[in-house]
Order: structure tokens, then C-alpha cells, then sequence
């Protein structure tokens, strides 16, 4: 899951101030599910910001922001986004860069998107994976370091963890310690004597 | 004639590093009145690499003044600033202005300094850039591409000392693999802890060189065991500043006192005071160890 949170509402009002008429896209995958883009998010942040005085034309919760597939296809949904001055996406990145290949007016973020990760409950757990488009989890018992340990180290933590959490978030668990209790676990920490080779940055 | 870092770790005598920060600006005065307080008495002076993530002047151009200035150097390399193509630029530039040791590191985070925003680079991790430098004296770069002229280094890494960090441990084993043929640790205060991490270590022929910081206060010492990571300075230890009238020189004598203990267990002590060496030779004198021919 793609893991995003709302921006502060006074920076997307600060974006759509000069504007005149608004329409809003929400997304009802993972935006909805960490409410920051499903149908009530979508119904509030309409009220909000025609509280605020500027006027929203509209707002649809498209299935997925990012398999919208064409032009058409978004104005059938939503017809009234042929008048829109603007459009406020609140859904991920992707998702939003996506509604933009279709719609020829300015598009506004209204989240910021973070990290592909996961939800346990209301719980968002963050950092799982940074899509390096060359899988070796499986060498690190399915923790993976270039995701979870902020210097992406491949070879064993570095020295400046403290009593199991890392040094760059103490509230986070060191990646390293996850690592060897996950691999101790399944019985594999022979897999830590492997020298790692630094992996080829070929996906940007 | 001097004599290198490699001929004193080849030599059966104690060694003794110490390190010493470059300037943040242009004025290397301090830089070099800092060395000169040690001249003489250190094997090797390491020189910091923008150290807790903040900016300072390249250490490779500071190593090159201070060997023009005599003295034997061991520059510091994190992986922290630097991609594989600059790593590999300035080693290259450390090995033409004669440099011949290396001292490499992961480096703390970026937000541990002073420019929090900077770009955390870490192309490499420590051990594949001990694997690299290995690699360049062979004579390629890491592409495999051959090297006009092959740089010649003696190269180290750095380790805490908790032999119950059992991925530290493993991670060591890796560095030593990975061609470090020497290792200067994190301070040590609790020599008995020491011992183990020395018991476990697998490689007993690699020289392991133990981390001195002098303690100034009893608050220090809390702020260490609180906040820096692989240090714990016992109980008693902390008392015995808190109860000294002059806890400066109270330190200095923890420091000695340590000092004679890991000569019997390692092969030498690198001298991390705070805030400059002023006393370093004292310290030095106090633990018995003199001065170099
Ligand atoms: S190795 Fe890590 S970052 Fe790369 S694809 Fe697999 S989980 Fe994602
Ligand atoms: S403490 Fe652990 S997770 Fe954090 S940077 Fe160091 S090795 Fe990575």
C-alpha cells in the first residue's frame, strides 16, 4: 500500500486561492483506506474549502486514481470536470501525476505521499519496500534494509543504533535488529555471513 | 626518517593514534597546532570526515598539509557524502598526494548535523567500500575498468566493542574479510566488556586499536551512556567524578588507568579527547607510554 498523509489544509487553500472553480478527485484504494482521500474525506474537504470561499464545482471518488485510464473515461465519471480551473487530487503521487496526463488545468496535491508500506488496523507501518526494481529481500529474511534502515546498508547495521532502535528515529526499530530476529527465527542466520555487493542504481 | 603507520602496526611496539578535525573555513591554523601538541608522540594523526555530519574541510587536503607539515596520516572516509564515482575520485586523489592510510566508516546520518536537509548519499555500505579499496589496489575501478597507476593504501574500519551485538560482531568479521588491516574502536570505558569483544573477535591477527575520550564531568559521562551510541561508562566510574575535586584531571586518570589495562589486551589506544589534544602527551605520560624516537 501506498502510504500518504493529508497536508495541512492552509497549504492546500494557500494553492487554490485564485482559483474559481474547483473539482476534487479522491481515490478508493489506499488513499481511502488511511482516510485521506475516500468519500467522506472527499465531502469534507469540498465544505472546508467552500468555507474557506473558494468554490468547488464538484468531487468524484475515482476507483483507483492511478488506473484512470483516459480523458473520457474521467469525464464520464465526472462530467463537471470539463469546467473545472483546477483539480485537487487527493490521493498518492502517482495517483495524482496519473490524473494529470488527462485533464489540461492546474493539479493540486492534497496529500504528501511518504512510502510503500502496510496498514495493521489503524496502524500505518511504513518503509517496507522503496521499489529499488531489484528484489533480494529474500536474502534478509524478508526485512528489507534498503526500505527500512535509512542508510540502506546491505552488510550489518552501522554503529550508531542504541539499545535496538535507529539512529536517524529512535522510535523506529534499528532494520538491523529486525534482520537478524527474523533470520534467527526461521533458522537461517547463516545467510548474514554473505558478503553483499551494493546494488546497481538503475531505477529512478 | 619517519616512519609509517604500517611500519608501527608491523612493529611489536603499542601504538597510539589520535584524531584530529579539519577547520570549518579556510584557516587551518588550529588544525595544525593541534597536531603539533601530539608530534612525536603518535603513531598516526586520523583526520575526521565532516564528523557527526557536520561540514568541515575535506580531510584528504588536510591529511596532504599535515604530512607536509611531518606528520603520519590516516584519513577518514564515511560513505555518508560521496557516491561510488567521487569515493573512487578521492581515493585516487588521497593515493597522488601520498597518503597511505585509510580509515573507513559508514558516517553518521545527516540529520545528526549541522546541514539536517543534506542528501544521505550511502551508494556504498563500509564493507563493500573496504572491498572497493581492495578492488583499486589491485589496479581496477569498480566498474572493472583498469586503473592507470593503482593507488597503495594500509586501510582500516571502525567497530563498537559489545561482543553481545552479535550483527556488529558478524559485520566486523566481514570488514576484516573485505581487506581492514587494522581496527580503532569506539571509546572504551568498561574494560572488562573489552575483554569479551576481544575473546570473540576472529581475527586475533588484526591489530585492534581501543578508543580513548578523557571523561571531563560526571555529566559527560551520563550524556554519553545516554545519547552516543556503543559507549557505557559504569556506575563507579561515574562517582569517582562526581566525587573528584578536579574531575579534568579526575578523567585523565580513568583514562591511564585504562590505558595500562588495554595495553595488556589490544594493540594500541586512539586518542579521542574533546576539544583538541592538549592533553594528550599528559595522558600519555600517565599511562606510562613515552614519547616516539
Ligand atoms: S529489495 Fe527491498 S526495496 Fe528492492 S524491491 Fe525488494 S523490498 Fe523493495
Ligand atoms: S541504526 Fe540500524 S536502521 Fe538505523 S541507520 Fe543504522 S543500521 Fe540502519
Amino acid at each position: 500500500m501506498i502510504i500518504s498523509s493529508s497536508k495541512p489544509f492552509s497549504e492546500i487553500l494557500d494553492m487554490l486561492m485564485d482559483k474559481e472553480s474547483v473539482f476534487i478527485i479522491g481515490c478508493s484504494v489506499c488513499a481511502a483506506k488511511q482516510h485521506v482521500g475516500g468519500e467522506p474525506e472527499v465531502e469534507e474537504m469540498s465544505s472546508n474549502i467552500k468555507d474557506a470561499g473558494v468554490n468547488v464545482i464538484g468531487g468524484v471518488v475515482a476507483k483507483a486514481a492511478c488506473s484512470v485510464r483516459s480523458r473520457e473515461y474521467l469525464e464520464e465519471l465526472a462530467p463537471k470536470i470539463k469546467d473545472a480551473d483546477a483539480v485537487l487530487v487527493m490521493a498518492c503521487g502517482s495517483g495524482t501525476s496519473n490524473i494529470a496526463r488527462f485533464v489540461d488545468v492546474d493539479v493540486y496535491p492534497a496529500n504528501n505521499t511518504e512510502s510503500l508500506g502496510a496498514m495493521a488496523g489503524d496502524k500505518i507501518i511504513h518503509h517496507l519496500c522503496a521499489m529499488c526494481g531489484q528484489c533480494t529481500i529474500a536474502e534478509f529474511g524478508g526485512v528489507c534494509p534498503t526500505a527500512q534502515c535509512p542508510k540502506e546498508l546491505l552488510n550489518g547495521p552501522c554503529g550508531g543504533s542504541m539499545d535496538g532502535k535507529c539512529e536517524v528515529d529512535p522510535e523506529k526499530d534499528c532494520a538491523w535488529e529486525l534482520i537478524y530476529e527474523r533470520l534467527e527465527r526461521i533458522g537461517r542466520l547463516d545467510l548474514l555471513d554473505e558478503v553483499r555487493d551494493a546494488k546497481d542504481r538503475l531505477v529512478k | 626518517m619517519l616512519s609509517t603507520f604500517n611500519d608501527a602496526l608491523n612493529s611489536d611496539r603499542f601504538i597510539v593514534t589520535a584524531e584530529v578535525a579539519p577547520p570549518k573555513g579556510t584557516d587551518i591554523s588550529a588544525t595544525l597546532e593541534d597536531a603539533d601538541l601530539i608530534r612525536g608522540w603518535v603513531d598516526a594523526i586520523n583526520i575526521t570526515d565532516n564528523q557527526h555530519a557536520v561540514m568541515r574541510m575535506s580531510p584528504v587536503v588536510v591529511g596532504k598539509l599535515l604530512m607536509d607539515a611531518g606528520h603520519e596520516v590516516i584519513v577518514q572516509f564515511t560513505c555518508r557524502d560521496r557516491n561510488r564515482l567521487a569515493l573512487q575520485s578521492d581515493i585516487l586523489a588521497a593515493s597522488v598526494l601520498g597518503i597511505r592510510n585509510l580509515c573507513v566508516m559508514t558516517g553518521d546520518y545527516p540529520t545528526k548535523g549541522d546541514h539536517v536537509g543534506a542528501k544521505p548519499v550511502y551508494d556504498l555500505d563500509s564493507v563493500q567500500l573496504l572491498s572497493l579499496i581492495t578492488k583499486m589496489m589491485d589496479g581496477h575501478d569498480m566498474a572493472g575498468n583498469e586503473l592507470a597507476g593503482a593507488p597503495s593504501f594500509t586501510i582500516g574500519a571502525v567497530s563498537n566493542t559489545e561482543a553481545a551485538r552479535r550483527m556488529q560482531m558478524i559485520k566486523l568479521k566481514k570488514k576484516i574479510d573485505a581487506g581492514a588491516q587494522f581496527i580503532q574502536t569506539q571509546a572504551v570505558y568498561d574494560v572488562e566488556g573489552f575483554g569479551e569483544f576481544m575473546d570473540s573477535f576472529t581475527h586475533p591477527d588484526v591489530p585492534v586499536i581501543a578508543g580513548i575520550i578523557p571523561l571531563r564531568s560526571a555529566g559527560m559521562a551520563r550524556f554519553m551512556n545516554g545519547n552516543v551510541p556503543g559507549i557505557r561508562v559504569g556506575d563507579e566510574l561515574i562517582s569517582r567524578m562526581e566525587d573528584a575535586e578536579d574531575p579534568v584531571q579526575e578523567g585523565l586518570e580513568i583514562a591511564a588507568e585504562s590505558i595500562r589495562e588495554l595495553r595488556k589486551m589490544c594493540r594500541g589506544v586512539h586518542m579521542m579527547p574533546i576539544g583538541g589534544n592538549s592533553n594528550t602527551p599528559k595522558l600519555l605520560e600517565m599511562a606510562g607510554i613515552s614519547a616516539l624516537q
